[in-house]
Formats: C-alpha cells, structure tokens, sequence
C-alpha cells in the first residue's frame, strides 16, 4: 500500500502532506482515463491547474461550499489511491481541511465512502480508498467525487495544487487469474 | 527517398517490359527491394532469384530471399556452378583491368565492392535519414595500391554499376578520390542510373568492406563484380561502410580481419585512429606489400572520422589475402593469378554457403538447425559480430534468454559499434530484466549513430521496463520515424499501446509492421493478444496460429495459442498444444501453469494438482502457483489446505488486485457453498 504521510497520524484521521510522492509500483495513474470538472472556478485557476503537473498552478473554487471536483470514467474502474498536493504554508485559509470522498455511478448516486481531515498539510497528501475490509481494497466505480466541506482558518474559497489518481495495473498476461511475481514466469509471460 | 515508384520506372521502364534491367544483378536486387516494399512478394523473390543468378556473390539479395521466405538452399545457390560463373568474370574482368586502370594492387577492391546489395538496398530505404552517415567511402580508404588513388569508390562504381556508388562517389569523393571520381562518374554517367538512385547515394553512402583475405567472416555485402573492368577485386569484397542501419551484416567486417582493430576503424571515431591505424597497418602489412596502401587506409580512416559516422561496419578494406595477393602480384603472371583466384572464390563461396544456410534457417525460425549450421564455422569466422549476433537471434527465437544474452554480448565485445541485432538484445535484455545492462546498451547505441531504429528501439525497451509506457511509446514513434521499413519499431510500439489499453492505435502498429515485413511474427502475436484481451477469442486463436506457423519452436507461442484455444472452449487441443510447449522448453513454467488452469477449469484437480507441485520446484517463489493450488483445494473443499495455500501465496508478496482476491477467497472459505461466488 502507499506509504502514510511522514508527520503523525491521528486516529481521527488527520493528515499532514509528505514531501515525496510515493506511490506503489503495481499501482497506475488513471487521471488520463478520465473527464475531470469542477463546481467552480476563478478564471485562470481552472481545473487544468489540478492536471498539469506544476505545484505552483492551483485551482481556486469560486462559489459556495462545498466545493467539489469531479473524475468520471467511461468505464467502471479500481481505484485505491488518491493524492493530493496543498501547502498551508503557501495557502493558509484557503487551505481545505475537510474533504469528503465519494464514489458511484454518476451524480445521482454517489455515496461517501471516506472523509478525511487534514491538519496544515505541506505537501502530498495520500489517501487510501481501500476500507478495512480486505475485499475492499479498491473501489470499482465510475465516478469519483471530492468535496471540500471546510478550509483552514474558516476560508471561503479553496486551493488545490494537484490530484492524482492511482488504480491497480492490468495484468499483462491476459486472462488469468493472478499476477505472475518471480522473474521465471515473468520473462517467459510475454513475447516482444 | 521512398520515391519508389519513379525508382521502378526507371529501372524497368513500362512499356518495354522485356528489356534487360540495367545493371545487372544490382539492378535486379534494387527492383526486387522496390517490389518487397510495395508488397509485390513473388515479383520480388523473382527478381531476387535473378540478381543471385547473375551475380552470385549478391548476398544482400540471398538475404531478402531469406527474409521473404523463399530462399533455396545456401548450397545451391553457393556451388561449384556459381564459382565458375564468378570466376569467370573475374577473368574478364581482371584482363579488361589491366588495360584500363593499370593498377595492380587494388587490394582495395573493397572499396570498390560496394555491395551492391548493401548499398542499394540501404538507399532504397534509407535515403533521407542517412546524410550524415557518409561513411565513406572507406572505398576511398582502401587506397588503391601503386600509388592509385583510392580508386575502391570510382572503381566500384564503374563495375558496378551500383548506384548506390555511384552516389558516394559523387557525393563524397574525398581529394585523393577526387580524380578518379570524376573519371569513374564519367564513365557511370552514362550508365543510366535511376536518378533516385544517385541521390541516394549521395545521401547515404554506405559500404561494407569485406575482408575475403582470410576468408573472414564476409559481411553481407558481397558486391559481385558483374561488371567489368575492375581493377583487381575480387568479386567478393564488399567493402561497405554500412551505417548502423544498413549494417546487417555490416560490422561483421570488422571483425574480421582486423577484427577489433577494424572495427575501431569503421568506428568513424577519430579517437581510435591511430589505434587503429596502427593495427590495420599492421595487420596489413602482411598482405599489402605496397605502401600506398597503407596511406590509403590512413586516408580513409581520417574520412572516416571526419565523416562523422556513426559507423557501424568496419570498413574492411581488407582484401582478400588470397586475392589480394594475386593482385598484388598481377604481373607475375594470369595464370597463378587465376588458379588462386578459383580457390580463392571456391573458398570463398564455401564461406558463403555456411553462413547462407544458417541465416536462412534463422528465418525460417528454424533456429535449432540454423545454430548447428552456424557452428560448423571455423572459430575465426564463429567469432565475429555478425555471427555472435545471428547464434543470439537464434536463442531468441528458441527463447533462450540467457544464451542468447552470452552471445550478444560477445558480439558487442567482438564488434562494439555494429547496430543490427542489437534490437534484439535490448529486448533480450528486457525480458532479463537487467535495467542497467539496458540503459547501459541504450545509451552506446545512441551515441553510435543517433538515427538508427535499433538505438531508440534499445531506449524504448528501457523506458518500458520501467513502466513508463509513455515515454516508451515516443521512443518507439522516433525509431519509426527514423526508419519507417523497420518492422520490429512498429511492432514495439504497438505493445506500448496495449501496455496502454490504447488497443486502436495498438492494432495499427502491429499492421503496420505486418506490412513491411509478413513474416514478422512478433507483430502477429500482439494482434493475438490484442484480440484475446478483448475476447474475440477466435480472431485471437488466428493470429497466434499464423505466428506459430511462422515460428514453430517458440514455446511461449505455444502457450498462447492454447490460452487461445482454452478460451475457445476447445480445451482437447490446448492441452495437446501445453504439453509440445512444455516439451519444447523445459525451463518455461508458463505452459505448466496453465496447463493446470485447464485442467482446473475441466475439473480434473488431481492431474491440474500434479502439475502445480511440480511447478512448485520449478518456481518456489511464485505467488499464482500457490494462488492457484489454493483455490483448487478450496473446490475441492478441502479447506485447511486451501487455507495453507493462500497463506503462502499472500506471504510471497503478489501485487495489490492479488491480495485482495486471495484475501476474499479466504474469507469465503467458510461460507456454504451455495453462496461462494466464482474467484
């Protein structure tokens, strides 16, 4: 699994960011598969400012709470990681502190499957989708929904820097029921 | 310049079909690349049959025979029949010579001997991208003894009536060359060359020298001397400066002879010059009595560093020792000259026949035969680039991996800049997983010769190693584009695109591939798998049928196909296709596995259990083995060894999606099996 933030954790759930990103390498970014939108923005800080791979560009929300961004996918996916990069140092009250995760088919029928509370995060932020259940260590959706309930400092409006989003990789040997780990079976799995 | 079409008219002109194609067996070898790139196979094969038949030493045009798939058997068309017919023409030749250009020693017939069939076919293709790579003419090099003037390129290009040549000979005549360039271009001109031809060469000339001396390894282009004059050379010596692309056979030269010495020579690397000039004067010294030999070659050694080449063939000017001695002593009598000449060509021929069979069972996939073949070489020959990198293509093929990695490697050691096969070992390498030994090969390739499609092949395979597919994928796109007739480029690129779930753009690429080159089974696999991903599972079975007919002693393939037929249902047949791939190779677990996997899926537990425990000793540390036996038990209900299974396959660490099946399978177990649902 990815790796916690380096800072305490609290069992409530609060999280500080981590420097590094560190993500797991049986896990692939998905964010290309799918339509990202958001509730509202500030010209100039939309939502390509989450996607572009720059910490300095964020996007800033422009109307009520919560604010909410949206990843929707053409089909259903395994999703197990999200990251997020904010800085309270940078951004202070519009720094989220609360955010919900929620996940389903579409607009009409998303259930929250997680809620997490950050405490002046500087940096990425990784938060598993997987609950306690071992059956559920992704979540097969097609829609993921991020909703930012508060801000640091009681903020109005909100900066995110970026998001990733990781899902487990396909196997490459097509059709079987597990993944192959020893070199042996790995170098005899495919042709080039 | 890819104009082929024009190129076609002007070799065989539309309304005169049955006018004699200029240039002989170049002309024939040219038209035939034209038809293979255009799809045309047996016109192909046929004009290829021809340009061997008048020429027999065209070795260029044996091997598009072998790659298309047609070609007859090395000794056939390397016999006794042929020795005569070239020995023939060396004796119109050399007589015609005498008059003409008066110079004995062209020991440098090399450079003459553009191989034909090097070069054309090079330019054919590669025409644009090759500008830079003016290896030159080491023709030049190969300074003509007596004080001649590097004749090699002019003279070749008199004889043969190469375009290629003539093309270098133009475009890059160096000073010394100069005069006789113009003296050869002379008397090409009015040959009729197809225009693209000339400018073809201009762009990339690319010679191989061949160094028959020794009867070393003979890199594949032979130019034949179908022509006439020539001064001295002996039909067999190509001397090509082949750029990394052209080089097929190309750095074998080098090896040769002066073997790493030359090698370093064709380096075009300036550094190595005075090593190498050293050691080729050297090793010269021996066979070229004449001194003007020597400042030829230093001639051609600084056109080589100044051509800034990357270079891939050596430029061998070595001659024949026996020929060139012949040569050498021309005055002393035809006589000599000609019975050392016929055992030089008989030799020679023999040479030729060896490495023809072995490289046409390579194509053939019948790699068993074809590395049997190849070692009955004599350990001087055995040595060299060319036939290390074909011994490791043929472990490829038999999926070897580590074989096949000893020998590439040798191959490099023995010839550090040739750039064929290297494709090859970079995916041998990945399947290795030896990501420094990759990047490591990637980053020497690249500096070898930054436009060739085995060095950013070698960088993709890097970059996809590490799961950057993206990346990959623009390494991929950068070798096509650099060589667009390179079929393994597109082949690659399309399994980026699967690696990518992009199966559209996937498909493409493999089609592509499949159109420069019909026979390349690996592009013909990904179609299969292409297909099996998403379950139109008979298309797949059709694909993986044709790859396997192509290459039959794969036993990766072998699997495939009965994963295939599995998923057809037609599980009779895929057991009987698992166990010839399980006796095919004994160190490949995949057929045992999923042999077990139908077995299982047949509800045959027991054998699918005798097949796991043995794999068990073949894999210890395989997560799917252990995975797969737990599952097995818990079907048959026997839980605490189910549980034991999965214990051990959740210990061995597989990847996140398995922890999470493995674990619900456990949580299952207890559960009434009325409600278990399917793993």
């Amino acid at each position: 699994m990815a790796t916690e933030s380096d800072g305490e954790e609290d069992t409530a759930g609060k999280l500080t960011g981590s420097q590094h990103l560190e993500v797991d390498d049986d896990l692939r970014e998905m964010a290309k598969k799918a339509a990202w939108s958001v509730s509202s923005c500030k010209p100039g800080n939309g939502v390509l400012a989450l996607r572009d791979d720059n910490l300095d560009t964020y996007w800033q929300s422009d109307g009520a709470q919560p604010h909410l961004v949206n990843i929707q996918f053409q089909k259903k996916v395994k999703l197990q990681l999200l990251v997020l990069y904010v800085d309270f140092k940078l951004d202070e009250s519009y720094t989220p502190s609360k955010i919900s995760i929620r996940a389903g088919d579409g607009f009409h029928n998303l259930k929250e499957i997680k809620t997490v509370e950050f405490k002046k995060p500087v940096g990425w932020v990784h938060i598993p989708l997987s609950g306690t259940d071992p059956r559920e260590t992704f979540i097969h959706t097609f829609m993921l929904q991020l909703a930012v309930l508060s801000n640091h400092l009681n903020g109005r409006d909100t900066h995110v820097r970026q998001i990733k989003i990781y899902g487990p990789r396909p196997n490459p040997v097509p059709h079987q029921p597990f993944h192959f780990i020893s070199k042996e079976f790995i170098t005899y799995s495919t042709l080039r | 310049m890819n104009l082929l079409r024009e190129a076609e008219t002007a070799l065989c002109p539309a309304n005169e079909p049955n006018a004699e194609v200029p240039n002989g067996a170049a002309g024939h070898y040219l038209l035939g690349l034209i038809y293979r790139y255009t799809g045309r196979r047996t016109c192909a094969v046929d004009h290829f049959m021809q340009a061997l038949a008048i020429d027999p030493l065209l070795w260029a045009a044996y091997e598009e025979l072998c790659i298309l798939g047609a070609a007859e058997e090395a000794s056939e068309c390397f016999n006794d029949a042929a020795a005569f017919r070239v020995q023939q023409q060396q004796l119109s030749e050399s007589s015609s010579q005498n008059l003409t250009i008066g110079t004995e020693c062209q020991s440098l017939p090399s450079s003459m001997a553009l191989g034909s069939g090097d070069t054309s076919p090079r330019h054919s293709k590669q025409l644009h991208a090759n500008n830079t790579r003016e290896t030159l003419s080491h023709p030049h090099g190969t300074v003509m003894v007596a004080g001649h003037p590097p004749i090699g390129g002019p003279s070749n290009i008199s004889q043969y009536y190469t375009p290629p040549a003539v093309t270098q000979l133009s475009g890059v005549a160096p000073p010394p060359l100069c005069r006789n360039a113009q003296l050869y271009l002379n008397a090409i001109g009015g040959d009729g060359y197809t225009k693209s031809n000339v400018n073809a060469v201009i762009q990339a000339p690319r010679r191989k020298f061949v160094d028959e001396g020794k009867l070393r390894k003979v890199s594949g282009r032979l130019f034949s001397d179908s022509g006439t004059r020539r001064s001295t050379r002996l039909s067999g010596e190509a001397a090509a400066n082949t750029n990394s692309n052209a080089s097929q056979l190309g750095g074998n030269g080098a090896n040769h002879f002066s073997a790493k010495s030359l090698g370093g020579l064709s380096s075009s690397s300036s550094k190595t010059n005075s090593a190498v000039l050293r050691s080729v004067t050297l090793r010269r010294g021996q066979s070229w009595a004449n001194e003007n030999f020597d400042e030829g070659r230093r001639s051609q050694i600084f056109y080589d560093s100044c051509a800034d080449n990357t270079v891939t063939t050596s430029s061998m000017s070595a001659l024949a020792d026996g020929k060139c001695l012949e040569q050498d002593k021309m005055g002393c009598g035809i006589s000599a000259h000609d019975s050392r000449l016929a055992s030089g060509i008989r030799e020679f021929l023999g040479l030729l026949r060896t490495l023809g069979e072995g490289y046409r069972l390579s194509c053939l996939y019948r790699s068993q035969e074809a590395l049997e073949v190849y070692l009955r070489l004599s350990q001087h020959q055995f040595n060299t680039g060319w036939v290390l990198s074909q011994v490791g293509k043929a472990h490829f093929e038999l999926v070897d991996y580590f074989e096949a990695d000893r020998f590439f490697d040798l191959a490099r050691r023995v010839s550090p800049y040739t750039l064929e096969g290297m494709d090859i070992y970079s995916t041998v390498l990945y399947h290795l997983e030896e990501e420094m030994k990759l990047s490591y090969l990637a980053q020497e390739l690249i500096s070898v010769d930054r436009l060739s499609p085995q060095a950013w092949c070698a960088m993709g395979n890097c970059y996809s190693l590490q799961k950057d597919h993206e990346t990959a994928v623009k390494n991929f796109q950068r070798a096509v584009h650099v060589d667009s007739r390179f079929a393994y480029a597109h082949t690659l690129c399309g399994h980026e695109y699967v690696a990518l779930e992009d199966f559209e753009n996937g498909i493409k690429c493999y089609q592509s591939a499949l159109q420069v080159d019909e026979r390349h089974y690996n592009a013909w696999y990904g179609l299969g798998v292409v297909y099996l991903r998403q379950e139109k599972f008979e298309f797949a079975e059709h694909h993986f049928r044709k790859a396997f007919h192509i290459n039959p002693c794969s036993s990766v393939l072998m699997c495939y196909l009965g994963m295939a037929l599995h998923s057809l249902k037609r599980d009779e047949e895929a057991l009987e296709i698992m166990e010839k791939a399980i006796s095919a190779d004994k160190k490949n677990p995949l057929p045992m596995y999923q042999k077990a996997n139908i077995l299982s899926s047949l509800e045959r537990f027991d054998e699918a259990l005798k097949e796991l425990e043995q794999l068990k000793e073949y894999a210890p540390r395989e997560s799917s083995v252990y995975a797969l036996m737990g599952k097995i038990y818990k079907r048959l209900n026997v839980h605490e060894k189910a549980m034991f299974y999965f214990g051990i396959a959740l210990d061995l660490k597989p990847p996140a999606a398995d922890v999470a099946t493995i674990k619900s399978a456990m949580e299952k177990l207890y559960l009434p099996d009325e409600l278990e649902d399917t793993l």
